[in-house]
Order: structure tokens, then C-alpha cells, then sequence
């Protein structure tokens, strides 16, 4: 660290200096303007004209890629991310939808609350995938295929309903894709249908907040008792009878029994008379069948004998019914060919469902329909249907946000023509789902012309239901239930279009401009000769010459395409338009470009890395080891560098590069023990980000840890300035007390923050809340108030000193007796501009918990290696820095307590310096804490190349352009593959929870590396070139 | 192996570093070829146990290991010392074969007429050293570095010991033997400045076959043998067979590129 002997030549401005030091003039920007001749003023002053001239056309430039982004990442998220609003809503049992027919007010659960209720309790048992053609016998009418190992297994559900039809009835039941239990048992008690992001919903949780059948009989007292897969209790904490209840882990797949064994161990015992009273709703889940299914695929052995296990329960079940319970069996989905299931193919959406009662209380509309369906194509009813139909049954009201329809069959009455009942039901439900999409279209403004087929479907049931009022016959009664159920069909229809439809042409035009950016970036940053501010100005003219007429000419294409949406044609034509014009651009400077083809081992792994991550990321199994990933990935960079430097001829760069690259590793490697592990990774990850895997907030040993940073840090930057003898004039002040005690008080922060959570000292009260909270502005203040002031005004860290004639290198001799030496010109840009990366450091450093203030600071600790590594090995011109860094900002993502999971979004930090939310400062403290080592990395990409470069040194700018392109190609790159991984496994089982998130994390982290990138790293480098060059003058 | 010795560096000007070839013995030139076959019968004729118990398979299968590269350096390679073994040595000669030619007379005068078994026996005691050394200083350098690029620091340490012992033995015996503790070389080869060779070319493949073993330990295969550290090891061995071939051959006298 204590090289850097200035080498390069300087005589022009040592000369200055000596006449200076002559004049007595120890100023030097005085010195060097008042001794340069007029015409060097002159120069001068043109220089520093096209100095930011250029930098603000590279800023616009940039500006122009932002937009890019911001276009295609919103054109592929609307076609992609379809979001629906969570009404909080509930149904009021004493509130029913609609005036009650036949005078019926009950408005209390007992006899029933919209509706007289058939049954006092329900067993309802959930076998985990049953499809529906392992229910129905093989083979059917004489076909000529052989009979499987997964048919005729379970006959009881046929038998039943062909035997006794006024008992049970046996029906296909379609699941809404995606065909996993978890979106499945939302779908089957709340009645609707599963969306991407359900908007308004807990981030956090997985509870289900909207009013739903678990919920509504939870709040008409009902007892329900639940035994078998745990899921239901990450979905309904707290609802299940504790004492009665036996939850079991659904994780292991290779386990058949275990889950099985335990729900009918325990479902006998309550349907024993003596226990009945105990419970009025019991749901049992086996896995079995599902798990049968994944490890061994239907066509096995294991799923034949599973099956008739399953037939046996269910005989014995019927066995001890009593009168008065209803008893459902159904699968939640079916199963592929391989016994997997999450997508939307026919086997995997095809499950059955059972119904029982003693009571002869079902029947079928006409008598070709009391055996069950031979195909799951035929009167197949969706599993949202059972909401209101349960709910119905057990006189509960129909959830507000239910989308399905009673199902015929428990309803029309063991005759077979109670079509005024099946009418009522569907009126009320009918009624309600109209109060809903009332209630939906107010709070989310949906077009009226979306809704205006289901509304006149809803005044033509209506005046159907008045005729049949009034003429009393059960012929028009039948009119009213077929209109009713038009209604709803066309509803559940417009619904399904709003949220749960890909837009792929959207998807395919999002990705196809994220593509085309991302070619001129590497177009721009890796594949032209000479300075890249001279080729900017013409870039930028043609690519915002073709955006404008672009946007001109989809304006007039919006009248032509009318079956496109507006927005979506005038943002493909802007592109068009830009790209046009880029190429235009490029060809015209086609004599400067290249193929950006890696040519060196720095530029393979460069791309290697950057291609690598990206293949990964259409693997669930790599995208949820990300982070070891980039471990991985940045120790070999340190150990490729290490054998690099080795290589070098300087013993100095030899040695320094070593101790550095070793540093780098050891670095990575000690922040690699900050893990915050998502679910996926159990039980191969240990938590250590927090006091204990199922805690949020920190050890009482790790709020140790930002008083250890606050002592260190400021030290070790402090070293790397002196290696350069740059730790001179406002360095001192910012680094040696202004970031030492801006570290300090955010430790005081997080202990006062530990203090008040825990409650340590309660006859504190409100004062601690208070003065954490001024804590943190104070802290916010020095960093972002007086430390980029600093960097602002600071002067270039640079000081003269005289001393008697030595032998050392730098120093302009005056006759030989003195001498003046410059400390800090071998990096006066470098550390000029890196005070920028402090005074971030400080603002991020706050807004992470006390484990990701350590990571963070081995994160700065690491940037400044990087520098000393890529000054030593000389790769100042190469890709890897700026890839580096992006790889750096997206391993201390992680080791900062983030995942790319919505859980892990620290929302707590938005109260860092505040009371309550306030807007905008809330969502920006979010940012900085989520993306706040990728901002930190941003920040830090123009250092690289003007870290030790010589003061005078030409197109430091353009330099600076390419690093930050090729950062942001980095980012680009990897936002691209999440992208094109989601829009095509959009069907994957992981889908919600790992590509989308992956997905929504890349875009995000592109949009803010690119703000930060734009605004703040190139906007600094305006600052810092500036000042140094008050001294030494605009390079020409 | 990243950290190796830096200083030492003789002022005076050394002749390049030229390829090592085998011993030009009809043995030597068949053993060469039988060698790799050898390890990868060994390989994965342990493999079934070193996955059913990595530790007691890998650390069984690490004196069979070593014996084998024993017998390797014995009778393929030139020994280090005696002015002869190293191709970086100080002999005047620049030429590779001619050099590697004249040695091996030199050789043959030194030990009289007594014989090639002779010859073997007083190549056997530094080709046990060399496995000495690749286990006390190769062995828990790569442990180290394993650690480093993600191996578990509080569990399986036997694992992880093992695994650096095992890719030591691959890579750093023969080197080793051909190398001795001549720091300039021992710079080169930590430089990747060595033209590569059948020896080299094994370290580099091993070292490379390793990195790339670490590809299917995240995937969710649910497979017996992802567990750490049997990938990681499987690829040394491979990349060590398929180093040596190339370096032998195709890739002779090639250097590493930055």
C-alpha cells in the first residue's frame, strides 16, 4: 500500500510549481492561471466548454438507455405481471346481497344465513392430486388401451354415486392454473382466481387476508379442526381448534405415509359419537397420492396400493357418518404424465370431487347424469364452485370476492327438479359476485365496456327472475337459473381475461427492446475504438431523432392498430424509431467499430461470468444459489487476479497486486458468513443475519459490529489515500471525522433501535424513539448534507511540500538546495472522486441492520482493493472492473439480508428517520436499503478508471462512459435473462416463486443502477475531473 | 496454491522455461499412456463407496492414489536436482529435446552401467518426498482455497481435507518431482508461465476439472453423489486425465495467454 511513486512526466506543471514557490505562491490553481501565458487560458477555457459539453451529451446519452429500460421492463411487466386487487370486503351473514326471495330473513348462521342451510358439519378430505380418471372405471365404454396401475383403485367414489344418486354424486373439478396446493387452496376457500401479485395483499406473510369459507365459518363460531398438510396453517394461522389440530410437514416427497397415516389416526377418533360435539368442521389433507405421484409417477405400484388405501378410508368413513355431516373428497389437482403438477395441462387441471350425505338431499337434473362423467370434458364444474356451495350448504355467506357458482347437483333436490331452489342460489350468488365486481370496478376503474356484457346478462336474469315471480312456474324457474349462471359464466370469463391471462404479444415486444438496448450498450461500451465522448453526440442525435419521430409515427399508428392498446404502439414505434436511428449512427462511424468478441482471459471471464449467471437463472436450483454462486464467482476472479499479478514485471505491482487479490478473496469469503437463507434453501443454509432463523432483528452481539466498522473503516480508506500520500486537505476532515462519526451514530442508531424494540429501558418511554430518530437525521445530514458538500467544494487532495534535495523522483530541484514534492499526484482523480463513495458508504451504511454494516463495509473494503488491483495488473481499459463490481453489488445484495423473494424486503427501514410513512422518503429508504450494496457498486465504477490515473491524462470521460456502460451491461444482461426465463417457464411450478421474484428484483435493480449510475456516478465525475482540472487544466 | 513463495527471484538471467517431456524408455513412453487409465479404474472402482461415506472412501482411496503417481513420477518423469530434472534447471541448454537428450546420458554416466532398476529406486525417494510435500504444503493450500470459494468453514472438515489432499496428489506430485523447490519455477507455475506440458497441463486440468465439478452441487437432482465433496473430486480426476492428454500432446509448449 505504500507505493506510488509518482512516475509520469510533469514538468510543465512542476515548472509551475517552482515559480510558484519562487512567487511565494502556495495556491495552486492561483499560481498555475496567474503564471499561464493567455493563449494556455484560452485553451483552457475551450477545454473545460467541451468538457461539459461532452459530459452532459454522455448524460443524455445515458438518459436515453434509461428510458429504453424503463419501456421495456413496463411493457413486458403489463403483459406479464397481471395483478389484482384484494378487496378486504367481508360478507355479513347478516347482510345478504340481495332482498331475500320468499320472505327468508335469517341473517343468523343457525337455520342458515342467506339461504336455509342442509348440513350442521362437514368432513371435507382432501386427497392431495387425485385426478379425475383414477376415480372413474377402466375401461371406459370398450376402449382398447390397457388398464394403468392408477385405474379402478379408488371405485367407492363411482359406486356411491351410480348406486345411491340421491346420496352422492361424483364430478370432474377444474382447477385455475397454476396447479400448485398453495395457489390451489386459495382458489378452494376463497373462490377466485389466482393472479400474479395479489395487490394490496401482506408482502410478508402468505396468510390469505381476503374474506374466505375457513374465515367466515371461523366468524360464526364453527370449530374447525384441520390434520394433515401444514400448508393450511402458513394460509389460516390461528383458525384451527389447537388441541384438535395436527398439522404435518408436507416438505418430503419421498415420504408416502407419514402424512397419511397421521390424518387417519386422528380423522376416526372425532367422527366417533362421543367426540362429534367437539368440532363442526373437519378438513383432512393427504399427501400421498401427490407424493406417490412425484417420486414415482401414476403408473407405479406405489400409487395402485396408495389408492386403495385411500378407497379403504373412505369406505370406513362412510361407515361412521352420521346424519347430519356432509362428507366431501376431492383433489386439489391432478397430475402430468411423471406425477408432477403446477402447469396447466389437462391431467394436471382434471381432479374429482365427491360428495356424501346420508340425507337424500342430492339429485340430478336428468337421468343420463347419474353416472358420473366418463371424461373430465364433460359437465365438469370449477373448484371454485365449491365455495359457494359449501358455504351454501352449511349456511354460511358466500365469501365476497367468490367468483363460482353453486353446483347443480346438491342443490336441485333428491327429485331432481327443484329448480326454484337451484334458481334462489344462483340468484344470491349471482347477486353477490355482482357486489363484488361493483365494489372491484370503484376501487380499481375498470372500463365500463369490460363490464357491459355481464351486465345486461345481469338485468336480463333479472327480469327473468320477476316473471318467474310472478307466474310461479317451474319452467321459468329454470329460465332464471340458466340466466343467473349466464351471468356468472360471463363474469368468471371477463374476470379470467382482467388477471390471469399473459399478454404475450406485450411480453414479446418488452423482451424485444430490452434485447435491442442491450446491443447498442455493448455496441457503445465494448465494441468501438477511440474516445466514446466523440461518438456520443452522434449516437444521441439519431437514436432521439428516431425515438421522436418514432413516437410521431405510432401516434398515427394508434388510429390504424385499434386491436393493440395505445400505449403499447406508441412504445414499440418510439423504439423502432430509436433503434433506426442508432444504427443509422453506427453505420456511419462503422470504420470505429468492432465485434466487442473477448480477446483476453479478463474479457472470457468477463463474459463468462456475466452469460454463466444468466444460463443459471433458467434453473430454479441455481437462481436460489445465487449467492454461493457469486461467491464462487469472486474468489476465482481474486485467485485469477493473484496469478495475474504474479505475472507482472514491477515487484511492486507484483507484490501489491497479490496482497490484494488475496485480500479481495479472504474479504469475499467473510462476507459470504452474513446469510440471510430463503425457504428454498433449507436445509442447507444457516441464517446468521439475525439473532436466529426465525427472528428479525439482530444478536446483542451484532449490534457490536457498526461500533467495530466505525473504528476500522475509516482507517483502512485512510490507508488506500495514503498510498498515494492523497489523504491531504478535506479527506482529512470527511474521512478522519465527519465518516468516523456519521459510522458511530448509526451504531448508536441500531443499539438505541435494539434498545427500544427490546424494551430495555421502558422508564425511557418516548425518548428513545425520539432520539434514535434525530440520530438517524443527524447521520443522514453529515452524509448526504455536509459530505457531499465536501465533495462538492472540495479542492483536488494535493499538497506541496518543501524540504532539502533528496533523491526522490518527484520533486522539482531549485538550484539544487530544495526541492518541492507534490503529495497526491499519482492519484489525484482517483481520490478525488472516491470521496463520492464515501459519503454514499455513510447514507447506506445506516439503513442496514447491524450484520449488513459489517457486509457493507467488507463491500467498501473490497471496492478499494478492486481499485488496487485493477491499477496493478492494468486493466483500467478492460471489462472485468466494472463486472466485477456489478457481481460484488449483487453478492453484498444478499449478504446484506436480502433474497430475491418479496419477504425479504426490510420494509421496517422506511421508519428509519421518520414516524409514520411519508412520500417520497419512505420508498427511497426501502431502495437504498434493498439495493443498497448495488448503489454502493454503482457509485464506485468511475474509480476504476481514474484510480491512479496521471492528472493530464486525455478522454478520462469517455473512459468513464465505457466502465459505466459496461457496468450497466452487466445489470442489462442479467435483467434480460430473469426476464426471457420468466415470460417462457410463465407455466413453471416455481414460477411464483422463484423466477417471478428473480425477475422483479433484476428489473428493479437495473432501473436504480441505472439512476445512480447516470445521476450520480457520471454526475460526480463532472465534479471531481473539474476540480483537478482547476489545477492542472482541461486536457485539450 | 495461490499463495506460494514470491521472493527469491535470482537476478541473473534464466533460460525460458522449456516443456517437460517423459523419459525416453520404452516404459515410460508405455506407462505414460497406461497411467490415466489406471486412476480412472481406481476412481471409479471406489466411487460406489466414496459416495456411500466420502471420508473413508476418499481416504481410502488416497494411498492407492499416491502409489499410483508414485509409480507415474518413477518411471515417466525426470527427476528434480543434479542439474538434470527441471526444465527451468541451469543448464546452458535451450533446446528442449536435444537438452532433455544430453541429460539423460549425463544420467546414464552418473549411474554407471547399473541398470534401469537402479535408476528407479534412486527415483523413488523423491518421488515419496514429492508426495511429502504436496501433502504438507499442496494439500492444505488447496483445503484453504476450497474453503474460500464456499466450502463449509464449521462442518465437514475431514470432507473438504480430503478432497484438497486428493486434487494435491493429482496435481502437485509430478510437479513436484519435476520441479523440486526451485522457486523461479515454482513463480512460473504459480504465474501460469510454464509452456505447458504433460505435467503442467495436469495441474491446470485438475485445478480446472475442480472448478467445474462445483456446476451440479446446487442442482435439485436429489442425487447420492452431489454431495460434497464427490463432484468436486470426480472433476479433478477427470480434467487431471484430460490435462495430461492435451498437454502431451495438442497443447505442448503452449503458454497461457492473459
Amino acid at each position: 500500500m505504500d507505493h506510488g511513486e509518482p512516475q509520469p512526466s510533469f514538468k510543465g506543471i512542476s515548472a509551475a510549481y517552482a515559480k510558484a514557490k519562487v512567487e511565494k505562491e502556495k495556491q495552486e490553481a492561483q499560481a498555475l492561471k496567474s503564471t499561464s501565458a493567455d493563449a494556455g487560458e484560452e485553451a483552457n477555457r475551450a477545454g473545460e466548454v467541451h468538457f461539459k459539453a461532452a459530459h452532459g451529451i454522455v448524460i443524455a446519452f445515458f438518459t436515453w438507455i434509461l428510458i429504453l429500460h424503463i419501456l421495456g421492463i413496463y411493457l413486458f411487466t403489463s403483459g406479464f405481471l397481471l395483478t389484482r386487487l384484494v378487496l378486504d370486503h367481508k360478507s355479513e351473514c347478516a347482510s345478504p346481497p340481495i332482498d331475500s326471495p320468499l320472505s327468508y330473513i335469517s341473517g343468523s348462521s343457525e337455520p342458515g344465513c342467506w339461504h336455509p342451510k342442509t348440513f350442521d358439519k362437514a368432513i371435507v378430505i382432501l386427497v392431495d392430486a387425485l385426478r379425475y380418471d383414477f376415480t372413474i372405471p377402466f375401461p371406459a365404454d370398450g376402449a382398447d388401451e390397457t388398464a394403468h396401475q392408477f385405474h379402478n383403485a379408488i371405485p367407492v367414489l363411482y359406486e356411491t354415486a351410480v348406486n345411491q344418486p340421491n346420496n352422492a354424486f361424483l364430478l370432474p373439478f377444474i382447477a385455475d392454473p397454476p396447479t400448485t396446493t398453495l395457489q390451489r387452496l386459495k382458489g378452494l376457500t376463497t373462490g377466485t382466481l389466482p393472479t400474479f401479485i395479489d395487490a394490496g395483499s401482506n408482502f410478508a406473510g402468505t396468510a390469505i387476508e381476503e374474506d374466505n369459507l375457513v374465515a367466515q365459518l371461523k366468524n360464526a363460531s364453527k370449530r374447525i379442526v384441520h390434520i394433515g398438510d401444514d400448508t393450511w396453517h402458513a394460509l389460516f394461522p390461528g383458525y384451527f381448534e389447537p388441541n384438535l389440530t395436527r398439522p404435518y410437514d408436507s416438505f418430503n416427497v419421498w415420504d408416502l405415509h407419514t402424512v397419511d397415516n397421521g390424518v387417519t389416526e386422528h380423522v376416526f377418533p372425532l367422527m366417533h359419537p362421543s367426540n362429534t360435539s367437539k368440532w363442526d368442521v373437519v378438513i383432512g389433507h393427504y399427501l400421498g397420492v401427490d407424493h406417490a405421484g412425484h417420486r414415482y409417477g401414476p403408473d407405479h405400484p406405489a400409487m395402485n396400493a396408495k389408492l386403495s388405501q385411500m378407497d379403504g378410508v373412505i369406505r370406513q368413513m362412510i361407515e361412521a357418518l352420521d346424519d347430519n355431516t356432509l362428507l366431501v373428497v376431492m383433489g386439489d389437482h391432478g397430475m402430468d404424465a411423471k406425477g408432477d403438477h403446477g402447469g396447466e395441462s389437462d391431467d394436471e387441471i382434471q381432479a374429482a370431487l365427491w360428495m356424501y350425505t346420508k340425507q337424500p338431499a342430492f339429485g340430478r337434473s336428468s337421468s343420463d347424469y347419474i353416472h358420473p362423467p366418463a371424461t373430465a370434458k364433460e359437465r365438469p364444474v370449477a373448484q371454485i364452485d365449491l365455495v359457494p356451495t359449501l358455504s351454501l350448504l352449511l349456511g354460511m355467506p358466500i365469501p365476497f370476492n367468490n367468483l363460482g357458482k353453486p353446483i347443480e347437483e346438491a342443490f336441485i333436490g333428491a327429485s331432481g327438479d327443484d329448480y326454484q331452489n337451484l334458481a334462489i342460489v344462483n340468484r344470491l350468488t349471482a347477486a353477490q359476485i355482482h357486489r363484488y365486481q361493483h365494489e372491484y370496478a370503484l376501487a380499481r376503474g375498470i372500463e365500463e365496456s369490460t363490464r357491459m356484457s355481464s351486465l345486461a346478462l345481469w338485468t336480463a336474469a333479472h327480469a327473468a327472475w320477476d316473471m318467474a315471480n310472478t307466474t310461479a312456474h317451474q319452467g321459468h324457474f329454470q329460465s332464471v337459473y340458466s340466466a343467473f349462471s349466464a351471468y356468472q359464466q360471463e363474469t368468471l370469463s371477463i374476470c379470467r381475461g382482467l388477471w390471469a391471462r399473459f399478454d404475450v404479444p406485450r411480453m414479446l415486444n418488452g423482451v424485444m427492446i430490452l434485447l435491442s438496448t442491450l446491443v447498442v450498450l455493448a455496441i457503445y461500451s465494448r465494441g468501438t475504438a477511440g474516445d466514446q465522448t466523440e461518438l456520443t453526440p452522434a449516437l444521441l442525435i439519431h437514436g432521439g431523432m428516431g425515438t421522436i419521430i418514432g413516437v410521431l409515427v405510432g401516434f398515427g399508428a394508434t388510429f390504424a392498430l385499434t386491436s393493440f392498446a395505445k400505449e403499447h404502439v406508441l412504445i414499440c414505434a418510439a423504439v423502432v424509431g430509436g433503434m433506426t436511428g442508432v444504427s443509422s449512427a453506427f453505420w456511419r462511424i462503422r470504420s470505429r467499430l468492432f465485434l466487442p468478441f473477448p480477446t483476453t482471459i479478463w474479457g472470457w471471464m468477463s463474459v463468462g461470468f456475466t452469460l454463466l449467471l444468466s444460463i443459471g437463472f433458467a434453473a430454479n436450483s441455481f437462481t436460489i444459489w445465487e449467492d454461493e454462486i457469486l461467491l464462487y464467482f469472486l474468489c476465482t476472479f481474486g485467485v485469477v487476479a493473484a496469478l495475474s499479478s504474479f505475472r507482472q514485471k514491477a515487484i511492486a505491482d507484483r507484490a501489491l497486486g497479490c496482497y490484494h487479490s488475496i485480500l479481495f478473496i479472504i474479504l469475499t469469503r467473510m462476507a459470504s458468513l452474513s446469510r440471510l437463507c430463503r425457504e428454498e434453501q433449507m436445509p442447507y443454509c444457516k441464517s446468521t443475519y439475525y439473532a436466529s432463523a426465525n427472528s428479525s432483528t439482530s444478536a446483542t452481539w451484532q449490534l457490536a459490529i457498526p461500533y467495530v466498522v466505525a473504528l476500522l473503516i475509516p482507517v483502512f480508506i485512510r490507508g488506500y489515500y495514503e498510498g498515494t500520500r492523497s489523504y491531504q486537505g478535506s479527506a482529512i476532515m470527511w474521512l478522519n471525522l465527519a465518516l468516523r462519526f456519521g459510522l458511530l451514530l448509526s451504531a448508536a442508531f441500531w443499539t438505541m433501535d435494539a434498545a427500544d424494540d427490546g424494551d430495555w429501558y421502558p422508564w425511557l418511554g418516548e425518548t428513545l424513539k425520539t432520539s434514535k430518530i434525530v440520530v438517524a437525521i443527524i447521520t443522514f445530514a453529515i452524509s448526504l448534507g455536509f459530505g457531499y458538500s465536501t465533495f462538492i467544494w472540495s479542492k483536488p487532495l494535493l499538497e506541496i511540500e518543501n524540504r532539502a534535495a533528496t533523491s526522490t523522483s518527484n520533486v522539482a530541484t531549485n538550484n539544487g538546495r530544495t526541492s518541492i514534492t507534490i503529495l497526491g499526484y499519482a492519484n489525484v482523480h482517483g481520490s478525488r472522486y472516491a470521496l463520492l463513495i464515501t459519503v454514499w458508504y455513510l447514507a447506506i451504511a445506516l439503513v442496514q441492520k447491524p450484520m449488513g454494516a459489517g457486509a457493507l463495509a467488507l463491500a467498501m473494503w473490497q471496492i478499494f482493493s478492486l481499485f488496487e488491483i485493477i491499477d496493478t495488473n492494468k486493466l483500467s481499459d478492460s471489462p472485468i472492473g466494472p463486472v466485477i463490481l456489478g457481481l460484488l453489488g449483487s453478492f453484498h445484495f444478499f449478504k446484506t439480508g436480502h433474497q430475491a423473494t418479496l419477504a425479504s424486503i426490510q420494509w421496517e427501514t422506511a421508519f428509519i428517520p421518520l414516524r409514520t410513512i411519508r412520500y417520497p422518503w419512505s420508498p427511497l429508504l426501502v431502495i437504498l436499503n434493498h439495493f443498497g450494496a448495488q448503489i454502493l457498486c454503482a457509485v464506485a465504477v468511475p474509480a476504476l478508471v481514474l484510480w491512479k490515473q496521471p492528472p493530464k491524462k486525455k478522454g478520462l470521460l469517455g473512459d468513464v462512459a465505457k466502465a459505466v456502460g459496461t457496468h450497466l451491461l452487466f445489470y442489462a444482461t442479467i435483467n434480460l435473462a430473469t426476464t426471457m426465463w420468466a415470460g417462457h417457464l410463465r407455466r413453471h411450478l416455481m414460477l411464483y416463486r422463484i423466477f417471478s421474484p428473480r425477475f422483479m428484483v433484476g428489473g428493479a435493480a437495473l432501473l436504480v443502477v441505472d439512476l445512480f449510475c447516470i445521476f450520480v456516478a457520471i454526475a460526480g465525475t463532472r465534479i471531481s475531473i473539474s476540480s483537478s482540472a482547476e489545477v492542472f487544466g482541461f486536457p485539450g | 496454491m495461490s499463495t506460494t513463495v514470491i521472493g527469491g527471484a535470482p537476478p541473473k538471467p534464466r533460460p525460458p522455461p522449456t516443456p517437460i517431456s517423459h523419459l525416453p524408455t520404452d516404459s515410460a513412453r508405455l506407462y505414460t499412456h497406461i497411467h490415466p487409465l489406471l486412476l480412472l479404474s481406481l476412481y471409479t472402482y471406489q466411487f460406489p463407496s466414496i459416495v456411500a461415506d466420502p471420508v473413508a472412501g476418499l481416504a481410502a482411496t488416497l494411498v492407492p492414489l499416491a502409489a499410483l503417481q508414485i509409480a507415474y513420477v518413477a518411471v515417466c518423469l525426470p527427476p528434480t536436482g543434479n542439474g538434470t530434472g527441471s526444465g527451468a534447471g541451469n543448464g546452458p541448454a535451450s533446446g528442449g529435446a536435444g537438452g532433455e537428450k544430453r541429460k539423460i546420458g549425463e544420467k546414464k554416466k552418473a549411474n554407471g552401467s547399473a541398470g534401469k532398476s537402479d535408476g528407479i529406486g534412486g527415483r523413488i525417494i523423491p518421488a515419496v518426498l514429492s508426495v511429502l510435500l504436496s501433502l504438507l504444503v499442496a494439500a492444505p493450500l488447496l483445503t484453504a482455497a476450497l474453503v474460500l470459494f464456499g466450502a463449509p468453514i464449521t462442518t465437514h472438515h475431514a470432507h473438504t481435507l480430503l478432497c484438497g489432499a486428493h486434487i494435491a496428489f493429482l496435481a502437485a506430485i509430478p510437479l513436484v518431482y519435476v520441479h523440486g523447490v526451485d522457486g523461479a519455477a515454482w513463480r512460473d507455475a504459480v504465474a501460469l508461465l510454464l509452456p505447458v506440458d504433460e505435467v503442467y497441463g495436469g495441474l491446470l486440468g485438475a485445478v480446472c476439472g475442480a472448478w467445474l465439478g462445483a456446476v451440479p452441487i446446487p442442482l435439485d437432482w436429489d442425487r447420492e453423489w452431489q454431495k460434497w465433496p464427490v463432484t468436486i473430486v470426480t472433476g479433478a480426476y477427470i480434467g487431471y486425465v484430460f490435462g495430461r492428454l492435451l498437454g502431451g500432446t495438442m497443447l505442448k509448449g503452449k503458454k497461457v495467454m492473459f
